[in-house]
């Protein structure tokens, strides 16, 4: 029995339809945006580019599905249908629950528009996150290879070519062999931690967004004890915690935890775009340390890093604002490939690259290429968007 | 009457921007004669550069020509097409800019840069392009024509390169010649030498020229007429010597009251700031631009309606103003200074400066082998300075002035000798093991304002910085109080403490500069050239406050400076460097007296005037600043000095002292040294009335 179709019109109609909130939430921030656009600095200038003003439009888009996946995905993300569902192209509805699967169905007989909806979920956490980390970890590597030049420049910027220089397939294989990933637990007298690669790679990537908020903090208010303790102790605490929860799995009061599989991904992320982040940070360094207000911070006596994390570091932020708008666009990208080497999260997790990797099979025939058609396309507009954020951003920034 | 080479009416520019139409030159006429000189004068952004890139139609995306007419040789321009003005760009008008590096190809040798003029518009051979070329060289005075046609355009020097530039522009014998701003980039003993050439080829050529500079002094030295530019009009119109002696618009007064000029000190002609800072574009008051500066202004005649130029006297004087009240103002009225502040009384020494030197080395081979080659700097620099006491530092680029000022703040250390502030020794402490009281004692304010304080944090917080840092203050709400008492001690409202540094113009960064630099009562502050960068209406009152606060707190102030009109105008004593060495010292009054060192004399004469009753003596220096990896044996000022003894000047320099601590070191005998002709002579006849 063929199952009941819906036609091209009414698919598109009824995709409008289900995205409802995103539509409504675009219009206030974007609109509102428009009246407030003075204050908004580096973004507010995006008003003035019409590309940088579509790629934000397209970025936002992502953010409220994610946001309101809940309310616009008609299935759960793994929830199975009946067997009409199986393959299903696009428009068909369910025999059995009636749902119209406005993007076909998998083989698994799961709804693609929900899967997709409920994918950007995962990719717009982990995509900016793990950018996040790279960011520190580039910047506080970064900052001090480009302010003392020297010996110090030399033997990170060494350091950072070798990452660049290591073929990134390989390591990814690597990270997936099921001999490296699965974690030890090793004793170490008072307490056993679980021990790994990657375990180990994200043990030392997250120690750096502890170190560079600590080092910010200190820089800051050295001279005022008072604040310095408040700052520090909450910083480490939460840090602390966040850390061995995240990292081994060992938070004490067992509220915080992540999937061996999401750590890997952080730490292959992480490991390929911090010497990246490095350079563009190093180079920004060496320009503006040259500036008169730096030297007026040598003259009265600052920290070098003070200087660095307060006079150049936040001088710099407009470069390295559009630099991180393109970086989490390599890294959804990233995020893509891992995922098609099976490296992603679960293999029923809906995130876009895992998607691709399982729907690829199908992409021979024609009536079941949009397995892996959809989530692809989800992949490129985000990827786009980004691009064209970063380009449209970039473009006003050196107009006046 | 002969036609005008060049000839502007009614000229009106916008550039489009983000915020909307932005007038950038509003109804500006302009004639320039045959042969003729115009200088355009004004601050920056009041548009003279723009009406040079408009007359060569050369406005980029956002620049409009909205109205006007520009005819060159009786034809208007706007009807001509595009390829006739690229045929007349270059060879009919050619244009020589401020940067001479951006002028020239860096990739192409100077030969082929020059010839490619001529091949482009001549129908002329390779060959006699390169010899016509060659002697163009010549005539721009360089060196060994042969040598530079075969050079590119970095193994030249600043003031080489700015030659070139002249004479690619006067290859093809232009009728119009369009300078903007050609000397800025230049120390002041080249430009003398660029200004020198270029009325010297004028002269010879017949080429009219448009000279566009902020510097009076340097257009009175070069120009016939004068146009006097204020936010975006041409405010004043007429004859050089009309306009400085008679003027008739309140801001070509007030803009030649203050600028300091080397022939007279503090009591004979007291500056006078303008009070207020130029409009922003967007922000043009109606009717009369300068209105709410001006001490002359009457509500319902200066912003009633749009004011037009005015001629002046009979229509031959060619004598024009933009001001309603020409006939309403006392213009001989005598200058309020407000009161002059008695003289200093200086203390103790407070620094002293023992025999320092600051070489560097630098290697010449890969992964620093090769030889090492020694930099100095600095090379046995001898001072003291008293409390409460002003400094100026004299001298051009590469003297190691700034080199000298980094031992001071504990950015390099010493290689040799002493500095003592007190009982502190500055030479050897770096300023990471100066501790927060010595590192308050000392301070410097900074040269360029656009760059003196972090653009992402608010005033406020950058103020409060310093002194947590100084550690001045019990709490923070003490310290917040103390950070707002700072910004009226630079007279600045309370409210910029929330602003960030861009809400601010330069004259207001650099009083948030001098704030900071008087946050801890420091013993010494060293400014390196803290106004230079600033428009001129707004150097005056920036280095009004600058001296009182000083003088106020007894500070010992070190000014580094090149400009020898502010330095005669503040300093109580004078160090001129050359080359990393003190060539000369003394109180003020006998360094701008004869007997000069050689070198003073000739820095003395580059300095353009902006008076015309100051006559100078010419002393144009010849060669170029040696470089410091090779300097002369002896004395380093040798290879450019016009009474070179051969065989004596290689030996150590001798001191010769004259009078109260004034010392020359030179070989030349102490009665030769004093048997030299003061190089500025004032005439007696007063400043302002005639």
């Amino acid at each position: 029995m063929p199952a009941e179709t819906l036609g091209t019109l009414d698919i598109l109609l009824q995709i409008l339809q289900r995205f409802m909130p995103v539509w409504i939430a675009l219009a206030v921030t974007m609109g509102g945006g428009y009246f407030i656009r003075d204050r908004l600095g580096q973004f507010g200038r995006l008003y003035g580019s019409r590309i940088g003003l579509v790629g934000l439009g397209i970025v936002l888009f992502w953010v409220f599905t994610a946001i309101f996946a809940d309310l616009i995905a008609v299935t759960g993300p793994v929830d199975q249908l009946s067997f009409t569902a199986k393959k299903a192209v696009p428009g068909t509805i369910d025999a059995e629950k009636g749902v119209v699967l406005l993007l076909g169905g998998d083989n698994l007989a799961r709804d693609i528009f929900s899967r997709v909806v409920y994918g950007s979920r995962i990719v717009l956490i982990i995509a900016p996150t793990a950018t996040l980390i790279a960011y520190m970890v580039g910047s506080t590597l970064g900052l001090p290879a480009g302010y003392y030049t020297g010996f110090v420049d030399t033997a990170m910027s060494f350091l950072a070519n070798l990452v660049l220089a290591f073929p990134v397939i390989l390591l990814f294989y690597l990270l997936v062999t099921p001999e490296v990933r699965e974690p030890v637990m090793v004793d170490l007298l008072l307490f056993d931690l679980p021990w790994s690669i990657p375990i180990a790679m994200s043990a030392i990537f997250f120690l750096f967004p502890i170190v560079f908020l600590c080092l910010l903090w200190f820089t800051k208010y050295e001279k005022n004890k008072q604040r310095l303790q408040v700052y520090l102790g909450v910083t480490l605490v939460l840090g602390i915690w966040v850390y061995l929860g995240l990292v081994f799995n060992a938070d004490p009061t067992g509220l915080l935890s992540m999937d061996p599989n999401e750590l890997n991904v952080f730490a292959a992320v992480v490991f390929v775009s911090s010497p990246a982040v490095f350079r563009v940070v190093r180079g920004l360094t060496m320009d503006i340390k040259t500036r008169d207000y730096v030297a007026a911070a040598q003259t009265r006596g600052e920290r070098p890093w003070y200087i660095m994390l307060w006079e150049i570091l936040p001088n710099a932020r407009g470069p390295l604002i559009v630099d991180f708008c393109l970086r989490i666009g390599y890294t959804t990208i990233l995020l893509g490939t891992l995922g098609f080497f099976g490296l992603g999260l679960q293999p029923e997790s809906p995130d876009w690259g895992t998607m691709i990797n399982h729907g690829r099979s199908f992409v021979r025939l024609a009536s079941t290429a949009h397995i892996a058609l959809f989530p692809a396309l989800a992949l490129m507009s985000l990827v786009l968007g980004l691009n064209l954020l970063a380009d449209g951003m970039r473009e006003e920034s050196l107009k006046d | 009457m002969t036609e005008p080479i060049l000839e502007i009416e009614d000229l009106n520019i916008s550039f489009y921007t983000r915020k909307g139409e932005i007038p950038a030159v509003m109804d500006f006429s302009m004639k320039v004669m045959p042969g003729e000189t115009m200088g355009l004068v004004g601050e920056s952004g009041c548009g003279k550069s723009t009406v040079s890139l408009g007359i060569m139609r050369y406005l980029g995306k956002n620049g409009r020509i909205k109205s006007g007419s520009i005819k060159f040789k009786g034809r208007d321009m706007a009807e001509m097409s595009e390829d006739e003005l690229r045929g007349l760009r270059g060879s009919q008008i050619s244009m020589v800019y401020q940067e001479p590096m951006a002028s020239l190809n860096p990739a192409l040798k100077i030969g082929q840069q020059l010839t490619e003029v001529l091949t482009i518009h001549e129908e002329i051979s390779e060959e006699d392009a390169a010899k016509r070329a060659a002697e163009m060289v010549g005539a721009v005075r360089l060196p060994d024509p042969d040598r530079i046609m075969g050079a590119y355009p970095h193994q030249l020097s600043g003031g080489q390169q700015q030659r070139i530039v002249i004479a690619m522009a006067l290859l093809s014998r232009p009728s119009l010649l369009l300078l903007d701003e050609p000397t800025t980039a230049l120390d002041v003993t080249v430009e003398a030498g660029i200004v020198e050439l270029v009325k010297d080829l004028a002269r010879e050529m017949g080429t009219s020229m448009i000279f566009v500079s902020h510097n009076l002094g340097l257009i009175l030295e070069t120009c016939d007429r004068i146009t006097v530019m204020y936010s975006g009009e041409a405010v004043e119109e007429g004859d050089i010597n009309t306009v400085f002696n008679r003027m008739r618009h309140p801001y070509t007064r007030g803009l030649l009251r203050s600028i300091p000029v080397p022939g007279a000190d503090k009591f004979s002609r007291p500056l006078v700031a303008i009070p207020g800072q130029l409009p922003l574009p967007h922000e043009r008051p109606k009717g009369c631009n300068f209105g709410p500066r001006c001490a002359h202004f009457r509500d319902n005649v200066c912003n009633s309606h749009e004011i037009r130029m005015h001629p002046v006297g009979s229509e031959a004087d060619r004598h024009r103003s933009r001001c309603e009240r020409i006939d309403d103002i006392e213009w001989n009225a005598e200058v309020d200074a407000g009161e002059i502040g008695e003289p200093v009384v200086p203390g103790d020494v407070v620094l002293s400066v023992d025999k320092l030197k600051k070489h560097y080395s630098v290697s010449t081979g890969m992964f620093g082998g090769g030889d090492t080659r020694t930099v100095k700097a600095n090379e046995e620099l001898t001072f003291d300075a008293r409390e409460a006491e002003t400094v100026a530092i004299v001298g051009e680029s590469g003297c190691g002035k700034s080199t000298f000022a980094k031992v001071l703040m504990g950015l390099e250390t010493a290689t040799e000798g002493k500095v003592t502030l007190g009982n502190l020794d500055l030479a050897n402490t770096a300023v990471e093991a100066r501790g927060p009281s010595t590192v308050s004692q000392v301070q410097m304010v900074f040269q360029n304002p656009f760059d003196t304080l972090n653009p992402s944090m608010t005033i406020g917080d950058q103020i409060v910085r310093v002194l947590e840092m100084f550690e001045i203050g019990e709490s923070d709400a003490d310290r917040e109080e103390r950070m707002l008492e700072l910004l009226d001690l630079v007279k600045l409202p309370r409210e910029f403490a929330k602003r960030m540094p861009r809400q601010l113009s330069g004259g207001q960064k650099q009083r948030i500069g001098i704030a900071r630099a008087f946050a801890g009562r420091p013993k010494l502050v060293v400014a390196d050239e803290p106004v230079s960068a600033l428009d001129v209406s707004v150097q005056a009152a920036v280095t009004k406050l600058l001296t009182d606060i000083q003088r106020e707190s007894r500070t010992t102030m070190l000014f580094i400076s090149h400009d020898l009109g502010v330095v005669r105008y503040l300093a109580d004593r004078v160090v001129v460097m050359y080359l990393g060495e003190i060539m000369e010292q003394g109180p003020t009054e006998e360094i701008f007296a004869p007997p000069y060192h050689p070198y003073t004399e000739a820095l003395l004469s580059a300095v353009p005037v902006a008076d015309t009753h100051v006559k100078k003596r010419h002393v144009v220096l010849e060669g170029e600043l040696p470089s410091p990896l090779n300097r002369p044996q002896g004395c380093p000022f040798q290879t450019r000095c016009q009474y070179v003894m051969p065989g004596t000047c290689d030996k150590p320099l001798p001191e010769r002292r004259f009078g109260e601590g004034h010392v020359v070191r030179c070989h030349l005998p102490a009665e030769e040294l004093e048997k030299m002709e003061p190089v500025i002579v004032v005439d007696t006849a007063p400043t302002a009335a005639e």
